[in-house]
């Protein structure tokens, strides 16, 4: 299936918007911002609503489907006066940043994307690509080897 | 879909859908007796529908009902609003539906719809049919479970509304429906004896 650049570039920021309630720095960031988002004539079209989704997995990436269990989402929408919605859908039960982050998306389409672009998404990205590599390395350092030694029998 | 058509739905999603749906059930359990929606539980108005009609889409639709729109309902406003907050499938085939939304116009012709089978009633379609008031059309007298002697009831619907049920009601299957108009919900229950008033 094709995807758009215009819709890539919207699943990027709208996933770096629902990762970023995960640390505090990344939480402190969004509320900085939220007299700003707020700053607008808006509407909530789906108020922030907590529900459970289905989380499937496939074994080593490639196998069978398989129900992995069930998690908390919280997803919201918003229209601002103009007309633009935003959508966010979040792991966990945070109402207030499911509001944020919907709003975030709104004000993205809008004339001032590079601002948000520059302000908001780029330093989240960045915290998330940090910590994630931290974790990986974190990880990585605690990968064993197995092997068997082959015996000279044959 | 356009999001730009997209409107609010109940303040309080959980509540005012649990208050429209005993609504619902009192004017199903009392046949004849018109039932009023409160005016703060009631969803902001959709084009083209009655908040009662709106209210009822919200408390009974979801992604296991596929509903039928009669063609004053399908409207670009309503499918992206049903199909937004209530999940539903809507469908062309009458015979697929679980719910149909008609008006007084479409009232006339009842074929096609699901009547349930004699082991599933329960799986025949309901009918939401919305008027332009429940009063001042030709007097029935109504009569059965949950009416303790007679109700006088004058719908604004013509008499082939009343032939179509008549022909489509063999208990226990046969039709549900409710009538809607403004804030108001009556109901009538396959179950109902209709009968002219002599």
């Amino acid at each position: 299936m094709q995807i758009n650049p215009e819709t890539q570039a919207r699943q990027r920021w709208m996933g770096v918007l629902a990762r970023a309630h995960v640390d505090e720095p990344s939480r402190e960031r969004l509320s900085r911002h939220e007299a700003a988002l707020r700053d607008i004539d808006s509407q909530i079209i789906r108020a922030p609503e907590i529900g459970m989704s289905l989380v499937r997995g496939r074994m080593g990436g490639t196998g069978a489907a398989f129900n992995l269990g069930e998690m908390t989402v919280t997803r919201c929408v918003v229209r601002l006066a103009d007309g633009r919605t935003g959508y966010s859908y979040l792991a966990g039960r945070d109402k207030r940043h499911a509001e944020l982050a919907a709003l975030a998306d709104a004000h993205l389409q809008g004339t001032q994307q590079a601002w948000w672009l520059a302000e908001l998404i780029e330093p989240l990205a960045e915290a998330q690509a940090l910590r994630q590599a931290r974790k990986d390395a974190e990880t990585a350092a605690t990968k064993v080897e197995f092997f068997t030694l082959v015996r000279g029998e044959d | 879909m356009n999001a730009a058509l997209l409107q609010p739905a109940f303040a309080d999603p959980v509540l005012d859908a649990q208050r429209s749906f005993r609504t619902a059930l009192k004017a199903l359990a009392g046949p004849g007796v018109v039932q009023v929606l409160q005016t703060a539980h009631q969803p902001p108005a959709l084009a083209g529908l009655d908040s009662a009609t709106h209210a009822l889409c919200l408390a009974l639709l979801d992604l296991d009902t596929p509903v039928w729109l009669a063609p004053a309902f399908d409207t670009a406003a309503i499918r992206a609003n049903l199909s937004f907050h209530c999940g539903c499938p809507i469908v062309g085939d009458r015979h697929k539906a679980r719910f149909a939304l008609l008006d007084a116009s479409v009232a006339q012709d009842l074929d096609g719809f699901d009547l349930g089978n004699d082991r599933y009633p329960d799986q025949s379609c309901t009918l939401l049919i919305q008027l332009s008031g429940l009063v001042g059309g030709p007097a029935f007298t109504w009569s059965g479970p949950g009416i303790e002697h007679q109700h006088r009831v004058a719908l604004p619907v013509g008499a082939g509304f009343w032939s179509e049920r008549e022909a489509r009601n063999d208990f226990p299957r046969g039709l549900d429906v409710f009538f809607l108009a403004g804030s108001q919900v009556l109901g009538l229950p396959r179950s109902t004896r209709v009968q002219e008033c002599a």
